[in-house]
């Protein structure tokens, strides 16, 4: 009996101090989350006083209706919650370990005043606390768009991504966030093509579309064409090396797209499958009459736009030239090989226009087949097997070579004007060669640069390649086959060069 | 749909479940019990008239058939409410409805709230009323739209609410702005005010046809109507007494027309399309610039698919109606279910008349029913705001008909981005310089 009420007594003591304690810690708790949230806390520690000359700088402090808002109203979530609870004690324990471990001097404060940076330390939920109405009657309009735009992608978009200087002023001019952007519908049609009067890089315009491209100014010059005996993965047409001198050129920034190859098919395609020509629709007896239609997906489905036109024959990207000659007034053409060799090189002499040793990139070697081939240079530059995902990719993807040419190397293979030959190199004279264009005759085009299918070392500047045109067409199934599409090669595009006439 | 419901909400109770469990271990945990079963839909019970209040006086802005219909509408909706302004940028359309409403209804509209030009919509919205009734051509909505809501003026918009994509997006800001600061919004697209096609979407979401797998819409019928040009008119006059055949005042009719039934489909959908790759083309049109048939293969998120087609054409058959097909039956959205052996397994049960037969009629036109809808929220403060589900049909058939005129597949996104804005940069009349000129796929500027 003694024992059991002792046993009574001492639980209802327990249960007492555990209520007393509780309250305690509770209240202390609360104290301290409350003493700790206030802005004399925060400058207590945080040796960026900046950070509170530019909020009383802002509208989060200086404005109409005199209230103003505390550093963790912003950059805690609302209180009330774990996430509350959690949030604080991660920036407060940053701060702790910054503030003993990190030279404060050292840090980049401007970096962490960027959208990037400020959406780890800022939350949307608290500006949505007090912001709950995003449609004030008194919204610009341009807020309106904004605001609506927001409403439709919250978990993509930020508040920050619009209003990040709103809790702390910045001198910096913040630019309006453009959301309507201008579409097909308003683009302008152009009427006349470029005139070049000097030589420097231009940007031709195609006359009635809204398509453009850029040339680039390749100034001539004397180059070593081929690979020497000890490049690795050379193939015996790549040599002997020949000295060949090129005459200043402009070249395509980029392989012909979608939008240009199909600004010239729909000027001049002519009637039917049949490759055979009746008329053409330009209605004129000596116009330029272009491609049939393909048969099937010549994009592959991948999609066209400023993707790189693939698929066509020879035939239609020499067309191409001429009617974009024609329509221009200029001399555009396929590059020589040498033209291409020279302008891919941009004044390099190595296996690639950047540094790199072939057998690392290459999964021809069995280490690399293993382990896996060191890809780091070559991706920057080459859209090839180890990085294209099967397909071509889009301009702005790698780096331009040094004369300012993207996918030079890479992405799909590009035509040149020549006939290949295995022999082409040692047929050309000792010496300087000036604008070699390869045989008088022949029964395939080379192609060069390799593309999105290419293993590195057949992305090689010197390497060399040409067409397979009764295999390319396998499966054409018409009779007679096209003269225009391939059907079985995805790998194959090209890149106009023109002509530059000095005397003009 | 049932299976998947499960799944989901089950997800939901776990979800739930944990998110309590760790309240609790915070010392603030409640004891909450929940339910695994889905709650049934209960669709909303329209009252058959509006509720008595202190008076709401309307105007009108746009004084044709539709906003003189839409007058008559609202004042058939329940006591006390009366028509006291009205505005139309022709002054015999004007007086045609001003004598209409005073035949048939005993309306006297002053003088002094009488207002003609293309202002008219401001001097109608700045009189005392309290709801404002919008049935201009679809073109002059947004702003018209918006300027009430920053009136603070209750509206009734007719279908569609804009033509292009910069206007249907400054309906949607307004609407949120109207629903920000409490002012009701009530639409055209009436089906949502119909008593069998709300019962309908009731059993449909409760399942009784499975899950949604598929639908087709139609709006196929004959030529609707054009006005020839008369001597003496202004390219404005002409194109505005003719508008139903201009892009920029009509929005095209899979925009002006079809969109009631894009938006039944979006309704049951309980969601809208993310892409349209359509076609269509101009065969008998009279007068304009617009097509007379599309047909639209919609694409949701989720890959299932709407088709919809629309036709202005006389000796066609014609057709007006949508589709819904499910995993265990499918729908004619309006009044009954079928399943895949072809029994009729629900109908809706329309009242009786006074024979005893029954009417094969809502009991309340959902003309009217939208009005008592709206007045009911302005008197009760249940709210009410279809805004939005309008603007996402609009879109839904902008998409559709930007497809079409282009040939090429248009984008939700496309739509939500597009600077496209129809019609001249001022309102008068004189020239407006836009031919009359249907636009040609596959030749749009890329």
């Amino acid at each position: 009996m003694v024992r059991r009420r002792s046993y009574k007594r001492s639980r209802k003591y327990l249960v007492l101090v555990t209520a007393v304690l509780t309250a305690l810690f509770l209240f202390l708790g609360d104290r301290i989350v409350r003493y700790t949230s206030t802005n004399e806390f925060c400058y207590a520690c945080h040796a960026h006083p900046h950070a509170e000359e530019s909020w009383r700088k802002s509208a989060h402090y200086d404005n109409r209706t005199g209230i103003y808002v505390q550093c963790t109203e912003c950059h805690l979530p609302p209180p009330g919650n774990l996430d509350y609870l959690l949030a604080k004690a991660k920036h407060g324990a940053h701060s702790v370990y910054h503030q003993i471990f990190t030279d404060i001097e050292t840090v980049n404060w401007e970096a962490k005043r960027t959208v990037e940076a400020a959406v780890g330390f800022t939350y949307d939920e608290s500006c949505i606390k007090c912001h709950q109405n995003l449609f004030p009657m008194q919204l610009s309009s341009d807020g309106q768009q904004a605001h609506l735009y927001y409403s439709q992608n919250e978990d993509e978009l930020s508040c920050l991504n619009c209003h990040m200087f709103t809790g702390h002023y910045s001198d910096l001019v913040q630019e309006g966030v453009q959301f309507i952007v201008d579409q097909d519908v308003e683009r302008e049609i152009f009427t006349e093509p470029s005139t070049v009067k000097e030589f420097e890089d231009f940007t031709e315009k195609i006359p009635g579309t809204a398509i453009s491209f850029e040339m680039v100014a390749i100034e001539g010059g004397v180059f070593q064409m081929g690979s020497p005996p000890g490049e690795p993965y050379r193939q015996e047409d790549e040599g002997p090396v020949r000295d060949v001198e090129i005459s200043p050129f402009f070249m395509g920034r980029l392989e012909v797209s979608w939008d240009e190859f199909l600004a010239f098919y729909n000027q001049t395609a002519a009637e039917g499958r049949q490759d055979n020509v009746y008329a053409t629709n330009l209605g004129e007896v000596d116009a330029i009459t272009g491609p049939t239609p393909p048969w099937g997906l010549p994009d592959q489905g991948w999609g066209m736009g400023a993707r790189p036109a693939i698929t066509m024959t020879w035939h239609a990207a020499d067309t191409y030239c001429k009617w974009l000659s024609a329509i221009t007034g200029k001399t555009y053409r396929l590059p020589t090989e040498a033209e291409w060799e020279y302008a891919a090189r941009g004044g390099t002499t190595g296996p690639y226009f950047f540094d790199g040793d072939p057998r690392k990139f290459s999964r021809d070697r069995l280490w690399n087949r293993i382990f896996g081939p060191d890809t780091a240079v070559i991706n920057t530059y080459v859209i090839y097997n180890e990085n294209s995902m099967a397909r071509t990719q889009l301009p702005g993807t790698v780096q331009p070579n040094p004369f300012g040419l993207e996918h030079i190397l890479g992405n799909v293979y590009e035509f040149t004007g020549d006939w290949y030959a295995s022999d082409t190199y040692s047929m050309y004279p000792e010496g300087v060669v000036v604008d070699p264009t390869g045989p008088d005759s022949g029964r395939e085009r080379v192609i060069r640069g390799g593309s999105f299918n290419s293993d590195a070392s057949e992305v090689r500047v010197a390497a060399r390649s040409h067409t397979r045109h009764e295999q390319w067409q396998m499966t054409d199934p018409q009779i007679p086959k096209s003269i225009w599409w391939y059907t079985d090669t995805r790998e194959v595009g090209f890149r106009v060069v023109c002509e530059w006439d000095q005397d003009n | 749909m049932d299976k998947k419901t499960n799944t989901s909400s089950r997800r939901k109770f776990i979800g739930d479940a944990a998110a309590i469990g760790a309240l609790g271990a915070l010392g603030l945990g409640a004891v909450v019990s929940s339910c695994n079963r889905r709650p049934e839909y209960t669709a909303p019970v329209f009252p058959v008239q509006a509720p008595d209040g202190p008076l709401l006086k309307a105007g009108v802005v746009g004084c044709g058939g539709r906003g003189t219909g839409a007058a008559i509408n609202f004042i058939n909706a329940g006591p006390n409410l009366e028509i006291t302004a009205l505005g139309d940028v022709f002054q015999h359309r004007l007086d045609r409805c001003r004598n209409e409403l005073r035949e048939k209804q005993g309306v006297e509209v002053a003088d002094e709230n009488c207002f003609v030009g293309f202002d008219a919509y401001k001097k109608v919205i700045d009189t005392d009323i309290d709801i404002v009734i919008l049935c201009e051509p679809p073109h002059f909505r947004p702003v018209s739209f918006e300027y009430a809501v920053q009136s603070r003026k209750h509206i009734f918009a007719e279908k569609p609410v804009g033509v292009d994509p910069v206007g249907i997006r400054s309906v949607m800001a307004a609407g949120k702005m109207a629903e920000a600061a409490g002012l009701n919004v009530a639409v055209g697209t009436q089906r949502r005010h119909q008593r069998d096609y709300v019962k309908t979407f009731e059993m449909v979401k409760n399942g009784e046809i499975g899950d949604l797998v598929s639908a087709n819409c139609y709006w196929n019928q004959s030529k609707l109507w054009h006005v020839n040009r008369q001597p003496g008119w202004t390219d404005m006059e002409y194109m505005l007494r003719d508008w139903v055949n201009w892009q920029w005042l009509s929005g095209d009719h899979i925009v002006e027309q079809h969109v009631h039934n894009i938006d039944v489909v979006n309704w049951f959908f309980e969601k809208h399309p993310v892409s349209a790759v359509g076609f269509g083309g101009r065969h008998r049109r009279p007068t304009g610039d617009q097509y007379d048939f599309f047909s639209v293969d919609f694409v949701f998120d989720d890959n299932r698919h709407m088709h919809s087609m629309c036709r202005q054409i006389d000796g066609c058959t014609n057709n007006v109606s949508e589709i819904i097909f499910g995993t265990k039956g499918y729908t004619n959205a309006q009044n009954k279910i079928w399943d895949y052996d072809g029994n009729l397994i629900w109908e809706y049960q329309y009242p009786l008349g006074e024979n005893g037969e029954p009417t094969n009629r809502v009991a309340v036109s959902p003309y009217d029913q939208t009005h008592i809808n709206l007045v009911n929220a302005i008197r009760t403060g249940e709210y009410l705001n279809e805004t939005q589900n309008v603007s996402e049909a609009v879109i839904t058939a902008m998409m559709g008909r930007q497809s079409a005129y282009t040939g090429r597949e248009v984008t939700w996104g496309e739509m939500m981005e597009s600077s496209m804005d129809l019609g001249p940069d001022e309102y008068r009349m004189g020239p407006v310089d836009i031919p009359p000129v249907a636009p040609t796929p596959g030749t749009a500027p890329s």
